[in-house]
């Protein structure tokens, strides 16, 4: 459906117009120019209205036809009736839209024709199309932001490393609102709608070679083109973790289908099977897709499946342990030489194995020693570290003294600190701290498993 | 593949007859010719027919239905196991006819395959299907309940390698019936993957077939046999 193509300009625009730019507070164009004057983008940002002279203090264009030169990117938040003509009048001024409006293809068969009609005339104008019926683009590497939801409603991330890929508009905002109150960083968040153009394999092909993408997440519902999706996300997890969350898993398979292949082959079994030739890994559902963006949003790929777990809560230690192993995680006892190296450093009344229970004792330093210690060599690839504030000893300096650092620990840290009031108000200084905290022994187990590459599943 | 045309020719002369899908010789047919191995059988109109044939195979032979109208055979009465002689032979004869007569009436009945007994193996499924988006895919499932219940399978896209074959193999849950589980014999899993790396290949280069099903593919310690085998074209 789509021809590929570069749209790494979607990435860099030198300039970005926002069609039928409104004065007027609570209108999407206008949310929409106020927050990219707001996310401080720094080139030329120009509202387009006949009938403003300006808007937002910002200089107004009569129409794009008018436009001294090429501009990158034009935001359409225009009725869908409007966006073909717009669109046509746009040709040799524009090289990419991103058209926000909705009453298109998810809305019956007059929007289908209309967005044929759009697809058409951009592919006449020679200009690329994100969406339509998206909130586009999100990124906190060149500061554009078409996201029309309010920042009061919906929190903007910091930067970072990781990327989200959503077919889903409000899925990319929630999830966007949710990693900038983790502190979690991202490079680009595309919500790319109905992918009349630009879907996420133009959009994999981008993050694969964007150096300021680390992880890769996808959100999505369907695929356009499951081949050239397939070839796009594994040249792409070749470079760097990729991982997706399918919905609607449990549509109808081949109904007509006459053997039991056929029958039992739903369309989610062939959606794994792709993810597994692409190399992508799969998340299953919500938690997990908020479990791998803290994990790849914080700490960067596990070398391997074996998890330390270290902890003041027996019980809690256990309970890691048996998540652990359903996941496919191995928490491996602790070698001879490291069990005889901490029982010099620690009171007998320590439990000294794997997990290893500090107990009502522990203390900051007994906490961070436990890290450094098994976590330097090659014993084990992934710490968790599942602190209860119960113990007097610990103090509010916990969380900054298990940080990575170098010389500390460069391998991957995962925090559960599950508790009422007390705990719950701790969950701040992991944060600050660059750690990703959970609040479940099952969350912080699905984190892990899933820097460790994904679970084993069946 | 070097039998490609070969088997285009069987795909493209049933489609040519209007057929939407190959009956169990055709489809046995086309996955010999990908060196998938079958058993000994040959198909019969009549009555003497079956009697030389049996007779040149070897008592105990099956015997099967073949009619473009009824993909699920044995559903029907339309298969017989284990025929130990020319009077047995005769009377399973009687039996199908007319069976499939007050079953599926309407029916056509192409003829009947006379075929050598298989000896007892494990039995799995190795199928392959075309997904509108995805393209072919292959799926892998150990026989009978595991598969129709328990939906104990695992998928790939095709073409595999023998590793994702051999990764297929290994990660259903029913396994161990392949590896001695209880007592039972080790089967050869190099035969399953091949099998299922052959079934890839047909899917990945025969376009017109939309489902193909090798149930039962029976498994030795040495070897495999593709007992029964259908394809779905379009």
């Amino acid at each position: 459906m789509t021809g590929g193509g570069d749209i790494s300009f979607f990435f860099k625009p030198e300039s970005v117009a926002v069609v039928g730019a409104s004065p007027e507070p609570g209108k999407i164009s206008n949310i929409i120019l106020g927050n990219l004057a707001g996310a401080g983008f720094g080139k030329r940002l120009v509202p387009v209205n006949p009938g403003q002279a300006s808007v937002m203090g910002l200089e107004c264009l009569p129409s794009l036809e008018e436009s001294p030169e090429v501009i990158d990117i034009a935001v359409f938040a225009i009725p869908a009736g409007l966006v073909p003509g717009a669109l046509k009048r746009a040709e040799g001024k524009v090289r990419g839209a991103v058209i926000v409006s909705g009453g298109f293809g998810e809305a019956g068969e007059r929007g289908k024709l209309l967005e044929k009609e759009v697809l058409d005339t951009a592919r006449k104008a020679g200009v690329r199309v994100i969406g339509p019926n998206c909130l586009g683009i999100y990124d906190a590497v060149s500061k554009v932001d078409t996201f029309f939801i309010p920042v009061d409603r919906a929190g903007r991330p910091g930067r970072g490393g990781l990327s989200i890929l959503s077919q889903s508009g409000s899925f990319a905002a929630v999830a966007m609102d949710e990693l900038a109150a983790e502190g979690i960083g991202v490079a680009r968040i595309v919500s790319y709608g109905n992918a009349v153009d630009v879907n996420e394999s133009d959009c994999l092909e981008f993050l694969a070679s964007d150096p300021e993408t680390s992880a890769v997440v996808i959100y999505m519902e369907s695929v356009a083109d499951g081949r050239r999706f397939v070839e796009a996300a594994s040249r792409c997890s070749s470079e760097k973790p990729v991982m997706a969350v399918k919905v609607g898993k449990f549509g109808a398979g081949a109904a007509a289908a006459r053997s039991h292949t056929g029958a039992i082959a739903g369309r989610y079994e062939i959606y794994r099977a792709a993810f597994r030739k692409a190399g992508v890994t799969e998340l299953d559902g919500y938690e997990e897709f908020q479990a791998a963006c803290k994990a790849f949003g914080l700490q960067g790929r596990a070398g391997g499946k074996r998890v330390m777990i270290i902890t003041d809560g027996g019980g809690m230690g256990v309970g890691i342990a048996d998540a652990c192993h359903a996941l496919g995680l191995e928490a491996a006892p602790l070698p001879d030489e490291l069990e005889k190296e901490l029982r010099a450093v620690f009171p007998p009344y320590f439990s000294i194995s794997n997990p290893l229970d500090l107990t009502g004792s522990a203390t900051d330093e007994s906490f961070a020693m436990s890290v450094q210690k098994t976590m330097s060599g090659g014993h084990y690839d992934i710490a968790i570290v599942a602190a209860l504030w119960g113990p007097p000893a610990l103090t509010d300096s916990l969380p900054g003294m298990l940080a990575q650092k170098p010389g500390f620990s460069e391998k991957p840290i995962i925090v559960c600190t599950p508790g009422g009031e007390y705990s719950r108000s701790r969950l701040r200084l992991f944060r600050e701290a660059g750690l990703p905290v959970f609040t479940t022994p099952e969350g912080a187990v699905r984190a892990a498993a899933v820097l460790a590459g994904g679970r084993r599943r069946r | 593949m070097a039998e490609k045309a070969a088997i285009e020719k069987i795909v493209k002369e049933a489609m040519s007859l209007g057929r939407k899908a190959l009956v169990e010789p055709e489809a046995k047919a086309v996955i010999n010719l990908a060196s998938i191995l079958v058993p000994r059988h040959r198909v019969v109109k009549d009555m003497a027919g079956a009697f030389e044939a049996a007779s040149d195979i070897g008592y105990p032979v099956a015997l099967k239905l073949v009619s473009p109208d009824m993909l699920h055979k044995s559903d029907i009465g339309g298969v017989a196991l284990g025929i130990k002689d020319s009077k047995e032979l005769e009377a399973s004869w009687s039996r199908m006819v007319l069976s499939a007569a007050h079953e599926a009436p309407a029916a056509v009945i192409e003829g009947f395959i006379v075929e050598e007994m298989a000896g007892r193996g494990t039995e799995v499924i190795v199928g392959g299907i075309r997904d509108a988006q995805f393209g072919p895919a292959v799926m892998f499932g150990l026989g009978g309940v595991a598969v129709e219940l328990l939906k104990d399978v695992s998928f790939r896209l095709a073409p595999v390698s023998r590793e994702e074959a051999l990764g297929m193999i290994s990660e259903v849950k029913s396994f161990p019936l392949l590896t001695g589980f209880r007592g039972g014999k080790p089967r050869d899993l190099d035969a399953v993957a091949e099998t299922i790396i052959k079934v890839g290949r047909i899917m990945d280069e025969v376009s017109a077939i939309k489902e193909l099903e090798i149930n039962p593919l029976v498994v030795y310690e040495r070897g495999a046999l593709a007992v029964d085998a259908r394809a779905v074209l379009g």
